[in-house]
């Protein structure tokens, strides 16, 4: 009797966190626009739905240091996973810092993200400058030997992974022949330096934006998930566009956020951070959860349409 | 319309040149074409620099066998070993790497600077760095070249990519003004000097020192 009344409530503490059952009531219909969030930690989130058949996935990016506070990261990671399936991860790079031998690999990606791996989650990643090339035949990586690539986990969603630090023409080239032809409702962009960053030691790579933005704005791209710089970022919507930056998840730059930009949505610098996110048709819930477990940013937004 | 013209036959000459994105090419390459100015027809990059004298363009043509050379001596010693399996293990990828790495280092002991970029190419390519950094974006071009790349980096020809140096970011813009390279082979800077990178070996192929004007 007592362990049934145990398994009742915690069956109902593990719907209450989910937010399983909730109205999506924080939407902002019409718009791409992410809401925004500028308040503190302690006041009140937005639940990801949790819903049945709705893709769920989370974002994370410059990990691999190997130390204890990458690993406490993947365990809420691996906390998460237990109450919200997540079948994807995607690495937007620096996936693996200084040597690169093959314990390398374990210490700094496969023990600590063993749970989500033995789980049967996928890893996509994108190369940093910081990644041996040889990475993309790693195959947790699932990059088939390819530096830049794309798939589409369901009909309606699809990922494009880029290499940011060499972008040769043919990339882009290649970037712009796949946004094309893609007639996916959800084009979702990842790859290592961040076309927008309230970064003080990076910020945003306005190179690559010259090249890449008019692409993603021409071909209805709605997200682009990036890291480089050593905190989180929800920047504010650039011409429509969601852009975060994940690079929080091992190496922490505190206090690295220059609160002056006029970019930031919501910035996260004081601890490590990834992100968890679910499409629900039109619209994808996000969160982006802390070292400590802290809910530090969440929000809805609505996909870019075709303008025709 | 004269433009829309000019870039529909620029689009199509870069197609029919590039390599297929996502493809390693296993065979023979052709000698990279000669670099007579900087592609115009890049979508959503910029032309940097124009048209190139045909001295420059000749004095470029210089790297071109030697470079059609070392991919078909690469490609060769690639083939000797196993293949890296699409689903390789950590293990597999390292040692393939350095199997290559060894057997390129070995076959080219007597490497030294100037091998690939050739004396006649190196004032060119200078210059045009020179070109491109001087321009309205050069300092931020540099600053993003320059961002996590360590100076006072003992370099020499033939040696390992030093591992604990990041590889720097290329800007389009620089891609676009260099001579375009086989897929074996990436320009990357260690402080201010331009790397002949061979991705697949890890090894510096070739460097010219001061090639990021101060």
């Amino acid at each position: 009797m007592r362990p049934r009344y145990l398994s009742v409530l915690a069956l109902l503490f593990t719907l209450l966190l989910t937010g399983v059952g909730c109205r999506n009531g924080n939407s902002i219909p019409g718009a791409s626009v992410v809401e925004a969030q500028q308040s503190s930690v302690a006041e009140a989130t937005v639940p990801l739905p949790n819903r049945d058949g709705s893709f769920r996935f989370a974002v994370l990016g410059d990990f691999g240091t190997g130390e204890r506070v990458q690993y406490q990261l993947a365990e809420q990671m691996a906390a998460l996973h237990k109450k919200f399936k997540y079948d994807f991860v995607m690495l937007v790079g620096d996936n693996l810092y200084g040597s690169e031998r093959p314990q390398d690999f374990q210490k700094k990606f496969e023990l600590p993200y063993k749970p989500l791996l033995d789980a049967g989650v996928k890893f996509y990643a994108s190369l940093g400058n910081h990644d041996a090339r040889e990475q993309r035949y790693y195959k947790p990586f699932n990059m088939e030997g390819q530096l830049y690539y794309t798939f589409n986990p369901k009909p309606d969603i699809r990922f494009f992974a880029l290499e940011s630090t060499y972008p040769v023409p043919e990339q882009i080239q290649w970037v712009e022949k796949e946004l094309k032809a893609s007639t996916s409702d959800w084009k979702i962009v990842f790859f290592h330096h961040p076309l927008y960053s309230s970064g003080d030691r990076h910020g945003s790579d306005v190179r690559l934006r010259d090249v890449l933005e008019p692409l993603f704005l021409k071909y209805n791209v709605s997200i682009v998930l990036t890291g480089h710089d050593h905190f989180y970022e929800r920047v504010k919507p650039q011409k429509g566009i969601a852009y975060f930056v994940v690079g929080s998840g091992g190496q922490l730059r505190a206090g690295n956020i220059d609160r002056q930009s006029g970019l930031t949505a919501k910035g996260f610098d004081t601890d490590l951070a990834f992100m968890a996110a679910e499409i629900v048709g039109d619209q994808m819930y996000f969160n982006a959860i802390s070292r400590t477990g802290q809910i530090v940013d969440s929000g809805v937004l609505t996909r870019r349409k075709p303008t025709s | 319309m004269s433009a829309t013209r000019t870039g529909v036959v620029s689009l199509a000459v870069t197609v029919a040149l590039a390599v297929p994105a996502c493809r390693r090419d296993t065979g023979v390459p052709a000698s990279p074409p000669a670099t007579s100015e900087s592609p115009a027809n890049a979508p959503a990059t910029k032309r940097v620099v124009g048209p190139l004298s045909p001295e420059d363009a000749q004095a470029l043509a210089t790297m071109n066998d030697r470079l059609k050379a070392y991919i078909e001596e690469h490609q060769k010693l690639e083939r000797s070993l196993p293949a890296v399996p699409k689903e390789a293990t950590p293990l597999q990828i390292d040692q393939n790497q350095r199997a290559l790495e060894k057997l390129v280092r070995a076959t080219r002991s007597a490497a030294k600077p100037g091998d690939l970029f050739t004396p006649e190419a190196r004032p060119v390519i200078k210059r045009l760095l020179a070109t491109v950094f001087g321009g309205p974006d050069g300092k931020q071009l540099k600053s993003s070249i320059m961002d996590e790349n360590p100076v006072g980096i003992k370099l020499a020809v033939n040696s390992r990519y030093p591992d604990s140096v990041p590889l720097s970011t290329i800007p389009p813009e620089v891609l676009q003004t260099l001579p375009k390279l086989p897929d074996e082979l990436e320009y990357r800077f260690i402080g201010d000097r331009l790397v002949l990178f061979d991705v697949h070996a890890h090894v510096i192929a070739d460097f010219i020192e001061d090639a990021l004007p101060k």
